[in-house]
């Protein structure tokens, strides 16, 4: 897929588990791990902006597109 | 009360039913043919390819009441837009197809099961429409889940 979701790496950046990340945006730890994995074909506009407030960033700070060729 | 989940055990039920019944006519039927040639006064040089065609539309009988079965377990465990199901859809409109191919072809000897092949080429068209919507769901779902 050509967009990424590095998740991860704002997770890391502030120091945040998981699971807490799962209570606080409201979805379950299945489907933040189906987004950490980069496995999600979309993602609501909800969802992001419950990350964005969570995780206190932008949606391009965990979104990146990179081209398959 | 009445409810799906018992539905869904009702279907599995005469699902199995059928199956036995299937299987006893197939090895009953040179029998069965005979008694029906003298009770109805037919020539009886058709008892063999009667028996022949009964038997040979019992395989693909089979084998789709055995996806049936199948397809009916997975509904019961809740799982209905699977690959799996589409398979055993997909299992049961061939052998559709290929009872009404040979209803066809003895439809030359015994101008009845002509209306068989016709009423089987009509299933396994239905099954075959089933299957494909039932692939598309399978699609939208996998979408759906994977939307976060």
């Amino acid at each position: 897929m050509a967009i990424i979701v590095n998740l991860d790496v704002i997770m890391a950046k502030r120091k945040i588990s998981a699971g807490d990340l799962s209570n606080i945006i409201g979805i379950t730890p299945a489907n933040l791990s189906i987004l950490k994995n980069n496995k999600a074909k979309a993602i609501r506009f909800s969802t992001l902006e419950e990350i964005c407030k969570a995780l206190d960033c932008q949606p391009g700070d965990i979104l990146e597109f990179k081209r398959e060729d | 009360m009445w409810n799906s989940s018992k539905s869904v055990l009702a279907s599995s039920v005469c699902t199995k039913i059928v199956i036995v019944i299937v299987i006893l006519t197939a090895v009953a039927s040179p029998y069965l043919v005979k008694n029906y040639i003298s009770y109805t006064m037919k020539d009886p040089d058709i008892i063999t390819p009667l028996v022949m065609t009964i038997i040979a539309c019992a395989v693909p009988g089979l084998m789709a009441l055995f996806s049936l079965d199948r397809l009916l377990t997975n509904i019961k465990r809740k799982e209905v837009f699977i690959e799996k199901n589409v398979r055993h859809l997909r299992v049961i409109s061939w052998c559709s197809f290929a009872v009404s191919v040979i209803s066809l072809i003895s439809g030359f000897y015994y101008l009845l099961f002509l209306i068989i092949a016709v009423a089987a080429a009509f299933f396994g068209l239905i099954l075959r429409v089933v299957k494909n919507v039932i692939e598309q769901a399978l699609i939208i779902k996998n979408e759906n889940d994977f939307t976060i």
